[in-house]
C-alpha cells in the first residue's frame, strides 16, 4: 500500500476576472491527516479543493502533493469525490468505479479487480455492480463515487461536499463507513463541508475559511479521540462543545 | 439488471383502437358517397392492393426509398459530425449558429427550384432535398446534447487526466447521444417529408409523382393509396431509429 503524503499550500491565490477569490492561502496538511475545510458561501473552499486537484490554475503561490508541484489536473497522487456524485449514466456501478483507471490507461482485467475490490471497500459488492446510477439511492451512488476515487489507489482524498445532498440517516453511515474506510486505507484527506457536525465529527483539524476574499480565518484542532465510529462521540459532551466553539467562530464570519 | 421504466411502443392499445376507430368512422363517411373526394377506406384499400399488384407502388416507392436513403444518410453522417463540432467549438458555434437556426426554420421547399437550376431534373434533386429538410434539426439536436453535458462529469474525467480526444469519446458523445438520437428521429420524419416535396416539385419520380397523377386526373382512391403508403414509410423510418434509440440508450 501507498504510503500517505502531505499538502503544502503556499502563499496562493487566485482571482477570477475582478473577483479575488483565494489570496494568500497558507496551509500544511501532514500526511494521513483528516483535515476539514469550512467557512460561509463564497470563501472560495471549493476553489481551494479544485486548485489541490490542479483543475483550477492558480495566479500565484504553490501547492505541493507529496514532493510533486501540481500544475493540472490528472495527477496520479490525488482523487477527487463530488457532491452531485458525477457518475456516468450511461455505465455500471462497475464501469463507473473503473473509469479513473479506463482513463488512465490500465488494462481490461486491473480494471475489473481494482473496480471490484473498491466496491466491495464501500459496501457494494455483489448485485449492485450491475446496476446503473439512476437505479440507485444518493448514498449508494456515492459510495459509487468513492469506490471510483479509491480504485485509482491515490494517496490523497479530495472530498467536496461529499454528503451534502444525502439524507441525515445516511449520511451518519457514510460518516461512518467514510472514517473506517481512512483508518484501513492511510489516506490524506481534505474535505469541504458546510456542515460543522460533519467537520468536527470526521476531521483532525478544522481549517476556517472568511470569505471575500478567501483566507485563511482560524485553525481550529479537534482532540476527540479515535475510532470515533466505534465510541459514540456524537453523543459526547466534547463533541458538542467543539461543535459550539466552531459555531462561535462561523457566525462572526457570516 | 431490469431497466427502471419499460420502453413505451410506438403504438400501444389506445393508439390501435384511434387508427381503428378512424378508419370506422372513414369507412362510413365514404360508403355515404359526400363527394368523389371521400372514397371509402374499402375502396382505397383495393386501388392500393391493385398499385402493389400491378407493381406501381413497389416501382414509386423503390426509387423514393432509394432518394430517402441518399439524402438521409449524408444528413445523419454529416450533421451530427457538425453538430458535435458545434456543441464543442464555441467559434464554429457563434459563426454558424444563426445561419443553422434561420435555416432551420425557412420555408425549404422554397429552395428546390434552386436545385433543379443546380441538378437537373434528377431524382438528385430528391435528395439533395431530403438532405436539406433532415440535415439542420440533426445539428442542432446533437449540439443542444453536446451543451447539456453536466460539467461536474467533464470535471471528473479532467481530475483523471482526460485530454480532449477522452473528454469527446467518453463523455461528451455518450452524454450527447439520447439527443443525437432524438435528432435523427425527427431527421427522418423531416427527410420523408423531403422526399415528397422534391418528388412532388419535379413531378417526374417516386411516390411524389404518382401523388400529383393521380391528384391531377382524379384517381382519388389511388391518391389516397399512396398518401397511406408516404405515412407507411414515415412511420416506418421513426420506428426504425427508436429501435436503435432503445438498443443504445438503455440507461434511460
Amino acid at each position: 500500500m501507498s504510503e500517505p503524503v502531505g499538502i503544502a499550500i503556499a502563499r496562493v491565490s487566485k482571482s477570477f476576472g475582478a473577483v479575488q477569490a483565494l489570496s494568500d492561502i497558507e496551509i500544511q496538511v501532514k500526511a494521513g491527516e483528516f483535515l476539514a475545510l469550512i467557512g460561509p458561501s463564497g470563501c472560495g473552499k471549493t476553489t481551494l479543493l479544485k486548485c489541490i486537484a490542479g483543475l483550477v490554475p492558480i495566479d500565484s503561490g504553490r501547492i505541493l502533493v507529496g514532493s510533486r508541484a501540481v500544475s493540472g489536473p490528472g495527477g496520479s497522487e490525488a482523487s477527487l469525490v463530488f457532491q452531485d456524485f458525477a457518475l456516468l449514466p450511461w455505465a455500471t456501478a462497475r464501469e463507473n468505479a473503473e473509469f479513473g483507471l479506463l482513463l488512465r490507461g490500465a488494462p481490461a482485467s486491473e480494471r475489473k479487480s481494482a473496480a471490484r475490490r473498491a466496491l466491495a471497500k464501500v459496501g457494494l459488492a455483489g448485485s449492485f455492480e450491475d446496476a446503473y446510477p439512476a437505479e440507485l439511492s444518493g448514498g449508494m451512488q456515492q459510495r459509487v463515487g468513492l469506490a471510483r476515487a479509491l480504485a485509482v489507489n491515490p494517496q490523497v482524498l479530495l472530498m467536496d461536499e461529499p454528503f451534502a445532498s444525502i439524507d441525515e440517516q445516511t449520511r451518519r453511515i457514510l460518516q461512518d463507513d467514510l472514517l473506517r474506510l481512512w483508518s484501513e486505507e492511510r489516506k490524506t484527506v481534505v474535505l469541504v463541508t458546510h456542515s460543522m457536525e460533519e467537520a468536527i465529527y470526521l476531521s483532525d483539524r478544522v481549517v476556517v475559511l472568511s470569505p471575500r476574499p478567501g483566507k485563511v480565518h482560524r485553525v481550529f484542532e479537534v482532540p476527540l479521540p479515535r475510532p470515533r465510529e466505534a465510541l459514540d462521540v456524537r453523543a459526547s459532551a466534547d463533541f458538542a462543545r467543539l461543535v459550539d466553539e466552531l459555531w462561535q467562530i462561523l457566525k462572526r464570519l457570516q | 439488471m431490469t431497466p427502471l421504466t419499460a420502453p413505451e411502443p410506438a403504438f400501444g392499445r389506445a393508439g390501435l383502437a384511434a387508427v381503428a376507430g378512424l378508419i370506422v368512422v372513414w369507412e362510413i363517411l365514404g360508403r355515404l358517397q359526400l363527394t368523389i373526394f371521400i372514397p371509402s377506406a374499402s375502396t382505397v384499400a383495393a386501388a392500393w392492393w391493385g398499385l402493389v399488384r400491378d407493381g406501381t407502388l413497389s416501382r414509386s416507392a423503390g426509387s423514393s426509398l432509394v432518394s430517402l436513403l441518399k439524402g438521409f444518410v449524408p444528413a445523419a453522417i454529416f450533421g451530427v459530425a457538425l453538430g458535435l463540432a458545434m456543441g464543442r467549438f464555441r467559434t464554429l458555434r457563434e459563426v454558424l449558429d444563426a445561419w443553422i437556426n434561420a435555416l432551420m426554420s425557412a420555408p425549404l421547399s422554397a429552395l428546390v427550384p434552386v436545385l433543379i437550376a443546380l441538378f437537373g431534373v434528377r431524382d438528385t434533386v430528391v435528395a439533395a432535398t431530403v438532405f436539406l429538410f433532415s440535415f439542420f434539426v440533426i445539428v442542432v439536436n446533437t449540439m443542444t446534447g453536446v451543451r447539456g453535458t453536466e460539467r461536474s462529469l467533464v470535471e471528473m474525467a479532467r481530475s483523471f487526466g482526460a485530454g480532449e480526444a477522452a473528454l469527446f469519446t467518453r463523455i461528451y458523445l455518450p452524454a450527447a447521444l439520447p439527443a443525437i438520437l432524438l435528432g435523427l428521429r425527427l431527421g427522418a420524419v423531416q427527410a420523408v417529408k423531403g422526399m415528397v416535396v422534391g418528388e412532388m416539385l419535379i413531378s417526374l419520380v417516386g411516390m411524389g409523382e404518382r401523388l400529383i397523377y393521380y391528384g391531377n386526373t382524379f384517381l382519388i382512391p389511388e391518391l389516397y393509396a399512396v398518401i397511406v403508403s408516404v405515412l407507411l414509410v414515415a412511420l416506418v423510418s421513426a420506428t426504425l431509429v427508436q429501435a436503435c434509440e432503445h438498443a443504445l440508450v438503455r440507461w434511460k
